[in-house]
């Protein structure tokens, strides 16, 4: 994060977006309100706590074991859907870069390869389209953290424990995700199961919870790579 | 009478013990549906005393009972974290004379006793409470017991709390009255009407009204109106073994709003008497508990200023006397005492809050459902809660007879031998020979453990003739996993916890989740 700096021709004259080795290491990533049903058709999705404010953020898994990004293989983004943080992880906006953006030269989307970011000395239209496809995601992440804090304000929210069982006789948990707690949601009072019925905040948990059976598919990509095998999951 | 149903509950008084006492009773009559009436009875003309800013641990258990967040309990009453008290000039009064005691056990305490290895040991590894726990570094480096990602309640370091106690009766009357139904009724109690067995049927108001009730809770403070006032039941004194019967009170503003909030009560021992420092988010809490006997108010007041030092000026000090001891019963007919018309003591040990919880615990948990049932509850409450006050002051005793100080007659009063209570007397010739156990209390549920009884034996360098430690013995690898095991996690808390300020400062912005 330290190494972020506004965008300028002076720094990034030769800087490339290459939008198939974005997110190459991202172990998870936060995701927008309009995501949601798209991200769950590949990635489990579930909450975590944001270190600064203790608030829940919505996040897809992509990772289990392995501090990689298990869609990225085979030189792209082997998924029907890439979260749109992960697509434009090496960007952050800032009114003081050149098309309001900053950059993360550590991020595997950016480097030598891939489309420009400037040309003689200006942006190009790619770097004022992710300007804009950044604001958009920030407003969308804004409104799924709407819909998450509902579910904390209703007491929705319960720990969420993965539990991994490797070949080699080991296992490894992850901690710290959550996920809707369905009882609670059915121990709603009628006057608030239909309050937020109307403000389409139970449609997404229920999406939320179907998604967690992508566990298998994140656990069937990891053993196609990596050793020791999953051998099998538990979630409680 | 005897099948009479306990439908209606009165507490009188509306002070910290009023509330808490009402709130526990109505959160718990909705949670097991009793429909069990609470009515609380405040006089707009007594003003509360106010007193108890310390917590235990207890108080997040309270708190959650009640069903107030911890969130809206930190922002509400200025409250900031507790994790132990620091004892400053209590052993011999030199510069470097100070320990702690954690609300934290000893590393393994359900498995090992680490005391006999630490005396073993003590000329290599520092003081008792750093060697057998991480608290007292985290308290030392100013850091939080929780990181703001931990839920409500729950945290790396067992802790409770420092609160302003006139905000926190107002968040409880306004959760009490508007969660709870708490039916709140202003009005000045004038008398009782007695039945023919001694109860009270109802109190009469100086308006004409009356409020009837099948329990009534004496919440009204020094003046104990119904258990003092109507049921004459003796004050029992305890000024020959604690002498301090005089307490003033300064609230110290920081110097600046980002100075850093001790996460501990610092009690320092002056000359005839000693001192507490509690940071609140907003100010600290600072006073001067003495004894009239060994010194002048004035005087007094002169320590209490040279310690707080510029930024006492223009501060005023508000005086409170001290009346230490408690009544010989507590609960007579349907009538129970909680909070200071119970009993007081010098708050070296914040037990003020703690015993209105404890007898809340005892109270509303189990409630009687009939009047026959209340006699004997009545017994085995009294029973119970002289056996606590009991423990209290020898507990509080204990900080004082170790000492060494000869400095003054208040410190050399305190070692006098007809000073010392003797079942303390007793346990003290029984601790020269092994570490305080949970084996040497009378009571499995005692207030004070024996983990509390080592921090401050050991802490104040208590002679103790324990025979050597085998090294080669499996309890000494045993301790050794234990101190290595907790020796990581104190150096792990030591880059991963929070600065106090900062945390208070997250969970006031952000709050809090449940889970």
């Amino acid at each position: 994060m330290t190494g972020i700096t506004p965008l300028s021709p002076a720094a990034h004259r030769g800087l490339r977006y290459d939008r198939h080795a974005a997110g190459g290491t991202r172990r998870f990533a936060r995701i927008g309100l309009s995501e949601i049903a798209v991200a769950a058709a590949d990635m489990p999705l579930c909450l975590a706590k944001d270190g600064q404010t203790g608030r829940f953020n919505l996040i897809a898994l992509m990772s289990l074991v392995e501090p990689a990004n298990l869609f990225v293989f085979g030189g792209g983004f082997q998924a029907t859907y890439v979260p749109r943080a992960v697509m434009l992880g090496g960007f952050r906006l800032d009114a003081r870069g050149a098309a309001g953006l900053a950059v993360d030269p550590a991020d595997p989307g950016l480097g030598e390869a891939g489309e420009p970011l400037f040309a003689q000395e200006q942006p190009t239209p790619l770097a004022h389209d992710i300007a804009r496809a950044l604001e958009r995601l920030v407003a969308d992440v804004e409104a799924a953290q709407a819909l998450v804090d509902a579910w904390a304000a209703h007491g929705l929210i319960r720990p969420l424990r993965l539990s991994l069982s490797k070949a080699d006789g080991g296992a490894h948990d992850l901690a710290g995700l959550y996920t809707v707690d369905e009882a609670a949601v059915q121990a709603l009072p009628d006057a608030d199961l239909i309050a937020l019925h109307r403000a389409d905040r139970l449609g997404p948990a229920a999406v939320l919870t179907a998604s967690l059976a992508q566990v298998e598919r994140l656990r069937q990509l990891h053993n196609a790579r990596f050793a020791p095998a999953l051998t099998g999951y538990s979630l409680d | 009478m005897g099948e009479t149903e306990v439908r209606r509950v009165v507490v009188v008084g509306g002070g910290s013990a009023g509330w808490i006492a009402a709130c526990r009773l109505a959160a718990q009559a909705r949670r097991i549906g009793s429909g069990v009436q609470v009515t609380l009875v405040e006089s707009r003309n007594v003003p509360t005393v106010g007193v108890g800013e310390g917590t235990w641990p207890t108080m997040r258990n309270t708190l959650a009972k009640i069903g107030i967040t911890e969130t809206d309990f930190i922002r509400s009453c200025d409250a900031a974290f507790k994790q132990g008290a620091r004892f400053v000039g209590w052993t011999d009064g030199t510069a470097q004379d100070g320990y702690y005691h954690p609300l934290n056990p000893p590393a393994g305490a359900t498995e090992i006793d680490l005391a006999p290895h630490w005396l073993h040991r003590a000329a290599e590894t520092g003081s008792f409470a750093d060697w057998v726990d991480y608290q007292a570094m985290l308290c030392d480096a100013g850091l939080g017991p929780k990181t703001i990602v931990m839920p409500e309640y729950a945290g790396h370091a067992n802790y409770a709390y420092h609160l302003d106690a006139g905000k926190f009766a107002v968040l409880l009357r306004e959760h009490g009255v508007g969660t709870l139904g708490i039916d709140h009724v202003l009005g000045d109690v004038v008398r009782p009407q007695m039945s023919d067995h001694g109860d009270i049927v109802h109190l009469e108001l100086a308006d004409g009204r009356t409020v009837a009730g099948d329990l009534f809770v004496d919440c009204t403070g020094f003046a104990a109106r119904l258990i003092g006032g109507v049921y004459q039941v003796p004050f029992r004194r305890c000024g020959d073994v604690l002498f301090a019967d005089r307490a003033m009170a300064l609230q110290v503003p920081y110097e600046d709003e980002d100075s850093p909030i001790t996460c501990h009560t610092v009690s320092t021992a002056q000359e005839a008497g000693w001192i507490w420092d509690i940071g609140l988010w907003t100010r600290r809490g600072v006073g001067h508990v003495y004894s009239s006997a060994h010194t002048s108010d004035d005087a007094a007041e002169a320590a209490l200023r040279a310690y707080v030092g510029p930024a006492a000026k223009g501060l005023s000090a508000r005086r409170i006397t001290i009346d230490a001891g408690h009544r010989t019963r507590f609960w007579q007919n349907n009538c129970v005492a909680v909070g200071l018309s119970a009993g007081f003591i010098e708050p070296l040990e914040a037990s003020a809050l703690m015993l209105i919880e404890a007898s809340m615990d005892a109270i509303a948990d189990r409630l009687p459902r009939t009047r026959a049932a209340m006699d004997v509850m009545a017994r085995q409450f009294n029973a119970t809660f002289t056996h606590h006050w009991m423990r209290i002051i020898e507990f509080l005793k204990l900080h004082y007879v170790l000492t060494r100080r000869t400095d003054s007659d208040f410190w050399r009063d305190n070692v006098a031998s007809s000073s010392i209570p003797d079942g303390l007397a007793e346990r003290l010739e029984l601790w020269r020979h092994h570490s305080p156990g949970p084996q040497d209390f009378d009571h499995a549920r005692e207030v004070f453990s024996w983990p509390s009884y080592q921090y401050v034996l050991h802490g104040m360098g208590f002679d103790s003739r324990q025979p050597r430690i085998d090294a080669a013995a499996p309890d000494t690898a045993l301790a050794q996993r234990f101190v290595t095991r907790m020796a990581r996690a104190k150096d792990d808390l030591r880059t991963r916890a929070p600065r106090h300020r900062d945390l208070l400062r997250a969970i006031r912005e952000h709050g809090l989740q449940r889970v």
